[in-house]
């Protein structure tokens, strides 16, 4: 049974899923019997959701047949491998490529080959004979490239018998679709004819600056106009994260600022003097299937004049307090005003639990005048013995993980 | 801003050079000296601080470096910094052939999914340079021979659309003998100017049509 392990750590156990952080969110999976279709805008393309829902198919276990015509399995393999999809004995390959080129595909237990790709009819008896050999999900890559082969008649009749062999053996199906700007008519008979479709586009003017996906229709969801779109970034290694552009980090002069951005991201950047921070830190954080930018600032006065533009375009604060300095809570309050990043979504990170004075969590609730819906963690040096008063230290990572878990399910 | 230099003088001066934005398709058959166009073009726009997504379809990244040594052009400083290469072509041979800084390794002829995100992610980011930016295809042979032509049609006018709203130069070269008469005229009916290229008697010669300064008889090309 895949599972799969939200920003709480619940486990589901409906399969098979996407692998996708919200989108198992909000569609709970894919049940079975269902077809998704993922239709792409031709400058973003789909093929990482492909490879992701298939990697984390096959590593629960799931039997996953991909027919493929876009490329050759090698070449598909070796693209999933980059974005760190290693393949296992679950996947199956039925490989509609190898006879267009004309270079030979040898047979092997997980790769079958269609002769003739051009043949609508051995395409289509492979592809529903095979459903009945066990697979939990078919992954067709891709399905437009089949209406350009033969044409929209025969793929709307094809779903007809992809979704009764999908039914009789309770299996699912993902079909990937790239949208070249074909008639209006036969894209919405397609649509009509698939339970759910996810569509996958760029934001874009003269080079596309964001990407995002989102649910445009799902059957086994009620409320499917809840479901709004999502940034996303396809990081390779790594696929698919949920992107939130900017999360500010903010707080008094040394707090630990920097240093919770350090914890938190595996490239993190500073622009420090003697230990302080004068320009900005930055850092990217990889968390659950989520990619979030992290914005610090300096905590020193003498740097306010920046504040109001760093905090610029910012989704969501983590705002960090010295737990022995209760003087400065004050300050912490005013920096969110300056950075003008009142009201946003806030976690607050009650920093040096581990030393000496450090007051307690309630207590800085209340000094701080805290509304009780907002979230209060507390965290400490990973190791107080290498402590160095000049340079941000490494917070342990339990207090990080929290952190960016609450701030996180706010922003979904 | 000024035209883009192709390095052929009677060329430059005839026609003014290749316009910004514009959509090119060169058209000669095997002879007739559309590589040497090409990689001429690629040396003067390079030396020009002209950057250039170069797609191959027939041949690799490697194959196009030692075509470029063998004529003595230096396109080493250029790799990875203003000369990308887009190689749909390695992988039909070795299909685990992976990136480098300069070339990306795409996954054949039938992945025009694939082709398209990646000259859009080149695109931008030379974009975001602030460099003026040319697409290079070298050749559409082959996307032609391994799809239908209303699909490598839809995948033109995608791409084409999209390099003209980023102020992107195009510029496909065609090997006339290749293909039908109907195939040749689509690729005509989305660009905004051809150039043909001929060989006679060892000589060079081109033409050009739908710019504002054409050249509607062969002129030697030098
Ligand atoms: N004991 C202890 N020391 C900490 C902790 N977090 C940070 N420090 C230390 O506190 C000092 C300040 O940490 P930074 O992360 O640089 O603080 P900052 O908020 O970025 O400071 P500015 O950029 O100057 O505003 C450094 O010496 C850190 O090593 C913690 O949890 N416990
Ligand atoms: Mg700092």
């Amino acid at each position: 049974m895949a599972e799969y392990k939200g920003l709480d750590g619940n486990e589901e156990d409906i399969d098979p899923y996407f692998g996708i952080a919200k989108l198992d969110e909000q569609l709970k999976g894919i049940p079975e019997k269902k077809i998704v279709l993922i239709s792409a805008s031709p400058s973003v393309g789909n093929e990482v959701f492909g490879y992701q829902i298939i990697h984390k198919n096959i590593t629960s276990g799931v039997k996953v047949l991909v027919f493929l015509n876009r490329t050759s399995p090698q070449s598909y393999l070796t693209d999933m491998k980059d974005y760190d999809f290693p393949a296992n004995d679950n996947l199956f390959i039925l490989d509609a490529y190898s006879g267009i080129t004309g270079i030979k595909s040898d047979e092997t237990d997980h790769i079958k080959v269609i002769n003739n790709p051009y043949d609508i009819e051995e395409v289509k008896s492979k592809v529903i004979g095979a459903l009945g050999n066990g697979y939990g999900l078919i992954v067709i890559d891709s399905f437009s490239l089949l209406a350009d082969f033969f044409n929209f008649p025969f793929v709307l009749s094809f779903i007809d018998e992809i979704k009764n062999a999908v039914v009789s053996h309770n299996s699912a199906a993902v079909l990937l679709f790239t949208d070249w700007g074909y008639e209006k008519e036969n894209v919405d008979k397609l649509l009509s004819k698939v339970n759910s479709t996810i569509e996958v586009k760029g934001i874009e003017k003269r080079v596309i600056f964001g990407q995002y996906f989102a649910v445009l229709k799902c059957d086994w969801v009620k409320e499917a106009n809840a479901l709004s779109s999502v940034l996303f970034k396809a990081i390779k290694p790594g696929g698919i994260k949920v992107y939130f552009p900017k999360i500010l980090v903010t707080g008094p002069t040394d707090a630990g600022k920097s240093s919770f951005i350090h914890s938190a991201s595996k490239d993190a950047v500073s622009v420090d003097k003697l230990g302080g921070t004068i320009a900005l830190d930055h850092g990217s954080v990889d968390f659950k299937g989520y990619r979030a930018d992290l914005f610090g600032t300096p905590g020193q006065e003498r740097f306010d004049p920046l504040l109001k533009m760093l905090g610029e375009e910012a989704i969501g604060v983590f705002l960090i307090v010295d737990s022995t300095k209760p003087e400065q809570f004050p300050r912490a309050v005013e920096m969110l005003r300056k950075t003008e990043t009142y009201g946003l979504p806030v976690v607050v990170i009650a920093n040096k639990a581990d030393l000496k004075g450090a007051l307690k969590g309630e207590e800085i609730r209340e000094r701080l005048h805290l509304d009780s819906a907002i979230t209060l963690i507390q965290t400490v040096a990973e190791n107080l013995s290498t402590v160095d008063p000049n340079q941000p230290t490494k917070l342990k990572s339990e207090g990080i993980n929290e952190a960016l878990s609450a701030l996180f399910k706010q922003l979904t | 801003m000024e035209a883009i230099q192709t390095g052929f003088k009677s060329f430059d001066e005839l026609t003014g050079g290749l316009e910004y934005r514009k959509v090119y398709s060169l058209f000669g058959d095997k002879e007739s000296g559309k590589e040497q166009f090409l990689y001429k073009l690629v040396q003067s726009a390079l030396s020009a601080k002209i950057a250039i997504v170069y797609t191959l379809t027939s041949k690799s990244y490697s194959e196009l470096i030692s075509e470029f040594n063998s004529r003595g052009i230096n396109i080493n400083p250029y790799l990875g910094n203003s000369f990308k290469i887009l190689d749909d072509f390695s992988r039909t041979n070795s299909p685990s052939a992976t990136n480098n800084s300069y070339a990306k390794i795409l996954n054949g002829p039938l992945d025009l999914t694939g082709l398209s995100v990646s000259l859009s992610t080149v695109n931008g980011d030379f974009i975001k340079d602030a460099k003026p930016v040319i697409n290079i295809f070298d050749n559409l042979s082959n996307l032609l021979m391994y799809n239908n032509p209303v699909t490598v049609y839809r995948f033109l006018q995608f791409i084409c659309g999209k390099a003209k709203l980023a102020g992107v130069t195009t510029l496909f070269s065609v090997d006339t003998v290749m293909h039908t008469p109907d195939v040749i005229e689509t690729i005509k009916n989305l660009s905004d100017a051809i150039i043909d290229l001929k060989l006679d008697n060892g000589k060079r010669y081109f033409k050009i049509s739908g710019i504002s300064k054409e050249v509607l008889q062969f002129k030697e090309l030098e």
